[in-house]
């Protein structure tokens, strides 16, 4: 990743100093840097670093903020929104999936998986600016940009964060719902429920033990492989309604050419995917006995 | 194929998607406007009969610039997930025929390359290769190309045991005709709706980024440029945004309806209960 972030395109000192800078200038902020030392040893101080956790300091966005830093204070921000629109989409996705798996070929069924369908043909940032128009600009029900960090006040960043964690969460409650819902239905017709039907339980007994907890495997196992997507749609989302977040902070060190920053962001994503899919791995286990 | 034509739902997704095409290659040779030459007498004018989807902040007009821009949008997508599905397909099928460490290195990158959130792989690599048009087919090829490698491998490994494949070994047949007459044949159909899905994200993706500004750049249009420039006028003249987003969505829903269609026929255990 280092290398080829290198290998790339466009100069930080550019980027920094404007076009019009001198080539004097251009190797002072070089010399600055560290950009001027050999690759291979660029590498060892960037690799050195990264393993304790030390990125080094922002070259051109935040000029000489230690990256770790800028990234501690934002990630809050983005672990919020991401929790936040999976609880949002685990509830939109259990009530719609569970609904239209029992009421199956009725209205109410056709009428929830073509909004499932219509979800996921909404990319989130557009699907931000109809939020925007509707309920922030029309109804004036939320705030149309900004947000308040959960570190000083958990109701103001609920609040806040609303908008943005819907249009994230939108997308992913369209997917989770189909795929509850035809484990739902594939469920219902195994053998092991109808035996438990003939025995006489209640329909509501059934759903819980027998039915649910055996779609529920599949349903898991999705959303650990949507959780890259929701990280992927915070990025544009968090740019949209202003939450300053590690996409937004990407999105940023994109245009600025700060590669360390850029570098860090991607990384900080990778773990945190790695960590839910440990997770989600964990979760499965616990639910199907015959994996442990 | 008959199954499919009795699926309502995948015959509508097909002819959106029909629709969808013949619009994007027909269109902007049917317009009289040009999608980049500013009209100064007619600025963010509403829809008419003259401008159907009205006229943006230069005068030039969206429905022209919505047609020219889904041809890029869809070119670059297509273009990104057929190079995947081209190289992530041979990958997947080389590795899962010939084994070995060459496989099991292929695999580690796919896997690794696979654990970014994708959008996040193709922000990373447009600061790599720089922003542009042909990058951001280069990024949906990349973000794709762990998803086909394994799709691929999965279902060679499969297909690799069944005895027609075997009786194909006995016979002397050449590694390549194997590979390319008995074991693609079978896994052909889920890699369909693999590109399928892959060419309507990849929408997703070129538009997101060019709306982010990191993709393809103005005055060129592009459905996430047309909808950028859109945002900053949103107010006074809501059509821009509001067009093509429902353009941008309507291109998905085909492609999403299709590919639902697809895996129906390819699962007819399912669809009965359906």
């Amino acid at each position: 990743m280092f290398f080829v972030m290198r290998a790339g395109h466009g100069d930080p000192a550019l980027s920094a100093l404007g076009d019009l800078a001198t080539p004097e200038a251009i190797a002072a902020f070089h010399k600055r840097w560290g950009l001027d030392a050999p690759l291979v040893v660029q590498f060892w101080r960037w690799l050195s670093g990264a393993l304790v956790g030390n990125f080094g300091v922002s070259m051109t966005i935040a000029g000489g903020v230690p990256i770790a830093d800028l990234i501690a204070s934002r990630l809050p921000n983005t672990m919020f929104i991401g929790l936040y629109a999976l609880v949002i989409a685990v509830m939109i996705s259990l009530l719609a999936g569970t609904v239209s798996a029992l009421r199956h070929g009725r209205l109410i069924d056709s009428a929830a998986t073509s909004m499932a369908v219509l979800g996921i043909s909404m990319p989130d940032f557009w699907l931000s600016y109809v939020l925007v128009y509707a309920l922030a600009l029309g109804a004036g029900l939320f705030p149309s940009y900004g947000f308040i960090s959960p570190a000083d006040s958990l109701v103001a960043a609920l609040y806040s964060g609303f908008l943005p964690a819907l249009a994230v969460a939108a997308p992913m409650a369209a997917a989770f719902t189909r795929i509850l819902r035809t484990a739902l239905i594939e469920t219902l017709y195994r053998d092991h429920v109808r035996v438990a039907r003939s025995l006489g339980f209640t329909g509501a007994f059934i759903f819980v033990h027998y039915v649910l907890r055996n779609a529920l495997i599949p349903y898991v196992t999705v959303i650990g492989l949507q959780v890259r997507y929701l990280l992927g749609g915070t990025v544009v989302v968090e740019r949209i309604f202003g939450v300053p977040g590690i996409g937004a902070l990407m999105v940023d060190a994109a245009f600025g050419r700060d590669y360390a920053v850029v570098q860090a962001c991607a990384l900080t994503f990778l773990v945190i995917v790695l960590i839910v899919n440990f997770l989600v791995d964990t979760l499965c286990n616990a639910l199907n006995p015959r994996a442990a | 194929m008959r199954t499919f034509i009795a699926n309502r739902l995948a015959l509508f997704g097909a002819a959106i998607t029909a629709f969808v095409l013949l619009a994007v290659m027909v269109g902007p040779w049917l317009s009289p406007y040009s999608p980049t030459e500013a009209d100064f007498l007619a600025l963010l004018a509403p829809p008419s009969l003259a401008h159907p989807f009205g006229t943006d902040s230069f005068g030039r007009d969206v429905l022209t610039r919505i047609l020219y821009g889904a041809r890029v949008s869809l070119s670059v997508s297509v273009a990104g997930v057929l190079m995947a599905a081209l190289l992530g397909g041979s990958a997947g099928l080389i590795s899962a025929y010939a084994g070995g460490w060459t496989s099991a290195i292929l695999m580690r990158i796919a896997d690794l390359l696979f654990s970014f959130p994708s959008f996040v792989l193709a922000l990373f690599l447009m600061v790599v290769l720089g922003f542009g048009v042909t990058n951001i087919a280069a990024s949906i090829a990349l973000i794709y190309f762990p998803l086909f490698a394994r799709l691929s491998r999965n279902m060679a490994l499969v297909v690799k045991e069944e005895p027609w494949v075997q009786a194909a070994q006995l016979m002397g047949q050449s590694t390549f005709s194997i590979l390319g007459r008995e074991i693609l044949p079978n896994i052909a159909a889920p890699l369909f709706v693999q590109i399928a899905l892959g060419i309507a994200f990849g929408i997703v993706i070129e538009a997101g980024l060019s709306f982010l500004g990191l993709g393809v750049q103005p005055p060129d249009p592009s459905l996430g440029t047309i909808m950028a420039d859109g945002r900053e006028y949103f107010q006074r003249a809501p059509w821009v945004l509001t067009l093509s987003g429902v353009a941008i969505s309507i291109a998905l829903l085909g492609l999403n309806l299709l590919s639902d269609g697809i895996r129906d026929v390819m699962d007819p255990k399912l669809r009965a209960r359906l």
